[in-house]
């Protein structure tokens, strides 16, 4: 039954309270531990169709007369068009429409950071739009441009309102400290460069207009587009079926969904618009810098008592404001805690959601923070955290949290410090670091899923979501597969078309295995309760005694042992239809994921090249569904952390706030050669509290914690305090100058 | 556009030379080359190394495997790029790559593009010169060059012999090129001197894939050390030995490329 609740809704680490309609979550959780099939290794099911290019996505899209799109953007950092002339690029061959700004949303007549969108013209191929863009003539009126954040903080150039959080009297607790530390870290810009670049085809066919999207959401770009257009939502149909890596940048629509559609609706042709690899690195969003200035103070014993920072975040000319400062609210227990967090609008391209936003920026800081006071305090670092272990989130209870069994997990990683120190040589110096990790992940309603068993005694699985490319069509199979006691490859998932299945939530937020997987399990019960109704008048006994395992339904006395295939087979034409929604989050309750990693790293302290040695990853996410694909999460998630703690770096002119590393030779992502051995350990125990699966996400969480471990095993290693990502050979030398320089001071060495 | 694929050397005549074109094709997407005519120069330069000559048209590829060189020269083609990369690549194209400077490559009206200023210099410069860097801050890229630089290579071309030192010339505001070659001029073959010992090392971002921060060949030539460098100054830089180091003039933001080269060329003469 359907029933209508209030209550906060997370996304990102934003919240809203709302009112909701959920489904009932009347099943009862399964046993711990891997089971038939859930819980256990699961190839992808689309592997093959993966590896062999047949894997539709929207880059290999191709409609009969479809037309290709070239977008002008600012090379201002602010600027108004004063005039545009769209003429000369009309008059040139291919081209079939232009768009000037104000035509679609988000092509700007005022852009506010280089790369901004103004303009775009379509034409029967890509060079002959981009010909006519180069064509297209403005006038610029340039404006002044604000490019320092701190000069943004300091006009209070905000994004969002500032926000401080207080617990506690901090001032007051810092002045009754044993030691303080201040230190302060800088995180720069970093790109999510998915493989496949941000783009939209859009055609109409009648009213009805079709969006072919690589995207994290397609229910939220049908709804977008439809506000936007002013036409009804199911006038809309949005089409992802296979998607190249999102990472929270398509979470919208963007630009080229509006433009490709007014395209599309002047030319009455299918229209393309796909950002090209130079503009995935300008204008498709970035995880924004972050300056932070952070204090602990602690009784010599290890309590922390203090904690508290003051977060800016140069945000871009639009976005939000991340939780930079959440790990410090959220981590330790500690009484005493002020934290405020600035986002600067400045004349840059915005920022979008990037796996676990905000929180990695400020476990990076916080995490070397307590590492720095673990040294002062001649303290181990890992019995340092256990000491501040939280027990609620501020008075909130958890839903569930092991943490401390992550330690645990880690603890034979974290003993190898003696081996791994004995190995230095020569300039190499090598050391262990570690650093925890808190982000939520625990979904939330609304999602379905329908069912449907046909008389062959295979499953389909409906729901309108899409797969990020994490696995969720696996991990959706194996759900409906251990529901309704039939082998994985009986289940076909059938996902990524907003016309054809139900409502699923988007695929950001760690939150799409939590959402809807609880879904296609209540879906799967209602087709298995309608295949052992069935069963019981076929084999005259009672319902309860009956259950299907291993594709055979048997009951309980044995008399009855029929396949599945067997019994179905009476349906002929019949069908066996399910449904399942999404029940309610446990109410009053934090649903939060937690993790630790221990990172080996090698230094070579007159050159400053650091190399990631090998990497140990518990994380407690509640009840793990594919093992494999859970694992291949938290190595895609470590790998990312890698480019993010040693190479990646968006950079830009500071004098014209032009983006300087536009391709894949300057914005450098790490190869296979840069990624050591990742060991990978879950707690796997389902959250008691959390809907009909106990599962929580784990999307994000692997990132979260890598580059605050990476730091501290520099810091463990050779001395040197690391205090700005990503790590270059400039930072990691200027840490080991500043770190001799301090031991000339007489300040003993960390090591 | 058109694409000539001559049959020899006389055939030539203008045009827009291309081999592998790794380093062509991008330059021509992005604008900085202009050409109505290709002409592919696969089918008539030499390939292959015989004896000490090592032809133009020889891959990375082929050259990070052949036993049949001196140590630097295969450890800086090795080092360089990636496979695919390699596997296109040729030397002589390599020596003749242009600068990695984000601002010649986004056509900033630089001295190099003929403008009036080092857009670098008060600009965004972590990945630039510590030498020569006055009127050009760019940093010359090329792994190889700095190799036969040390390893004192002649050039062979179609007009001349000289030594590799002599392909390479500071760009002034009389003259923005960086190499001495003449228009239609093309690199035939690549002589190497008798080597009794080289070996090269390589700074870079990643492990893999990746322009040098700071790369470093030495080799013993005839009983004299030579040193060259890539990534320190508009062109490839020969040293005259470690002390050298001291008359660098690093921009504020390329200081650590000293540290980075003193460790490097320490390490480099220690294993010849």
């Amino acid at each position: 039954m359907a029933r209508l609740i209030r209550t906060e809704k997370e996304v990102e680490g934003r919240f809203e309270e709302v009112w909701l309609v959920v489904e009932e979550d009347p099943l009862t959780q399964w046993p711990d531990g891997p089971l038939s099939v859930v819980g256990r290794d699961a190839l992808r099911q689309d592997a093959l169709e993966r590896v062999r290019g047949e894997a539709r996505f929207t880059a290999d899209i191709q409609l009969p007369g479809m037309l290709h799109t070239a977008v002008l953007r600012s090379p201002h950092a602010h600027a108004r068009v004063k005039k545009i002339d769209l003429a000369p690029a009309l008059a040139l061959p291919g081209v079939h429409a232009a768009l000037a700004p104000g035509d679609a949303k988000g092509l700007e007549g005022e852009p506010g950071y280089c790369g901004a969108a103004v303009a775009a013209v379509a034409a029967d191929t890509f060079g002959q739009a981009r010909r006519a863009v180069a064509a297209i003539a403005v006038e610029w009126e340039v404006l002044e441009a604000v490019l320092d954040p701190h000069e943004a903080v300091r006009r209070e150039q905000f994004t969002m309102p500032s926000s401080t959080y207080e617990r506690g009297d901090f001032a007051k607790a810092l002045e009754s400290a044993d030691v303080v530390i201040e230190s302060t870290y800088r995180t720069s810009v970093v790109l999510h460069n998915s493989m496949e670049t941000h783009q939209s085809v859009c055609e109409w066919v009648g009213d009805t207009l079709n969006v072919y999207i690589s995207t994290q959401y397609i229910w939220g770009v049908r709804s977008a587009v439809a506000a936007e257009l002013g036409i009804p939502g199911d006038k809309v149909r949005v089409v992802c079926e296979y998607m190249g890596g999102g990472f929270g940048s398509k979470n919208d629509p963007g630009e080229y969904t509006f433009v490709a559609a007014e395209l599309a609706k002047r030319t009455g042709r299918p229209v393309r618009c796909a950002l090209t690899r130079r503009e995935e690195n300008t204008a498709a969003g970035n995880r924004n810098l972050t300056i932070q200035k952070l204090t602990v103070g602690a009784r010599s014993d290890g309590t922390i008592i203090a904690l508290g920072g003051e977060f800016i975040n140069g945000v871009g000319w639009s976005g939000w404001s991340a939780m930079t400062d959440g790990p410090m609210q959220m981590l330790y227990a500690c009484d005493n805690v002020r934290t405020v967090r600035h986002g600067a609008k400045i004349n840059m391209p915005p920022m979008k959601a990037f796996r676990a936003p905000g929180f990695v920026e400020g476990t990076f800081g916080l995490e070397c923070l307590i590492d720095e006071l673990a040294v002062k305090l001649e303290l181990d670092p890992l019995e340092l955290r256990r000491k501040n272990y939280a027990n609620a989130n501020d008075d909130t209870p958890y839903s569930s949290k092991n943490l401390m069994e992550c330690y645990d997990l880690a603890r034979k990683h974290w003993d190898r410090r003696d081996e791994v120190r004995a190995r230095s040589t020569g300039t190499w110096k090598h050391g262990v670091g570690m650093a925890s990790q808190i982000w939520f992940g625990g979904g939330g309603p609304p999602s379905y899923a329908w069912t449907r068993v046909s008389s062959d005694g295979r499953v389909t699985v409906v729901t309108a979501m899409q797969d990020i490319g994490t696995g969720t069509r696996t991990a959706m199979a194996q759900i409906a597969a251990e529901e309704l006691g039939v082998s994985l490859d009986r289940v076909t998932v059938v996902l990524g078309d907003s016309a054809r299945g139900p409502y699923a939530t988007l695929s950001a937020g760690s939150s799409t295995t939590p959402s809807v997987g609880p879904a296609v399990r209540a879906a799967a019960a209602d087709a298995k309760r309608q295949i052992i109704e069935i069963a019981a008048q076929r084999y005259d006994v009672e319902e309860h005694v009956l259950d299907i395992k291993d594709d055979v339904l048997t009951s309980a006395d044995g008399n009855v042992s029929t396949t599945l295939e067997q019994l179905l087979e009476i349906l002929e034409n019949s069908q066996i239809l399910g449904k399942g929604g999404r029940g309610p989050n446990p109410a009053g309750m934090s649903v939060l994921t937690f993790g630790v990693q221990v990172v080996e790293v090698a230094v070579d302290v007159e050159t400053g090249e650091v190399r990631v040695e090998r990497v140990a990853a518990a994380h407690d996410v509640g009840r793990i569904i594919n093992s494999l694909g859970a694992r291949s999460q938290v190595e895609g998630g470590i790998i990312q952390g890698i480019g993010h703690t040693l190479f990646e770096q968006r950079l830009h002119d500071p004098e014209t706030g032009r983006i300087l590393t536009t391709s894949l030779d300057a914005y450098r992502m790490p190869t296979i050669a840069d990624i050591p051995e990742i060991v990978c350990e879950f707690v796997d125990k389902p959250d008691a509290h959390l809907t009909n699966l106990g599962s929580k996400g784990l999307g994000e969480p692997p990132i979260v914690p890598l580059a605050a471990a990476v730091a501290n095993a520099i810091r463990d290693a050779t001395g040197a305090d690391v205090h700005e990502l990503p790590i270059t050979r400039e930072e990691m030398l200027r840490a080991l100058e500043a770190a001799k320089k301090k031991e000339r001071r007489g300040a003993p060495a960390a090591v | 556009m058109e694409l000539l694929r001559p049959s020899s050397l006389d055939d030539l005549n203008g045009g827009l030379m291309i081999h592998g074109g790794t380093e062509v094709v991008p330059l021509l997407r992005d604008g900085i080359l202009k050409a109505d005519t290709l002409v592919d120069i696969r089918g008539i330069v030499p390939r292959g190394v015989k004896g000490n000559r090592i032809g133009v048209g020889t891959t990375l590829a082929e050259l990070e495997g052949s036993t049949a060189i001196p140590e630097a020269l295969r450890e800086a083609c090795r080092l360089a790029a990636s496979p695919q990369l390699r596997n296109m690549s040729s030397i002589g194209g390599n020596l003749l790559q242009s600068t990695r400077c984000w601002y010649w490559r986004l056509k900033y009206p630089c001295h190099l593009h003929g403008g009036d200023r080092c857009h670098a210099r008060e600009g965004e410069h972590r990945e630039h010169a510590i030498f020569a860097n006055d009127y050009c801050a760019s940093a010359h890229p090329s792994d190889v060059a700095a190799a036969l630089l040390a390893l004192d290579a002649r050039l062979h071309t179609t007009k001349r012999e000289l030594p590799i030192a002599d392909l390479y010339r500071l760009p002034d505001e009389a003259d923005r090129h960086v190499t001495t070659l003449e228009p239609g001029e093309v690199i035939l073959e690549l002589e190497l001197p008798a080597v009794e010992a080289s070996v090269y090392l390589k700074a870079m971002d990643r492990q893999r894939w990746a322009f040098p921060q700071v790369g470093v060949a030495a080799a013993r030539v005839a009983g004299e050390v030579r040193l060259g460098l890539a990534g320190v100054a508009p062109i490839p830089w020969l040293l005259t030995g470690p002390e050298a180091l001291d008359a660098a003039t690093p921009l504020p933001r390329t200081a650590w490329k000293v540290d980075v080269a003193r460790a490097l060329v320490r390490r480099a003469l220690d294993r010849l």
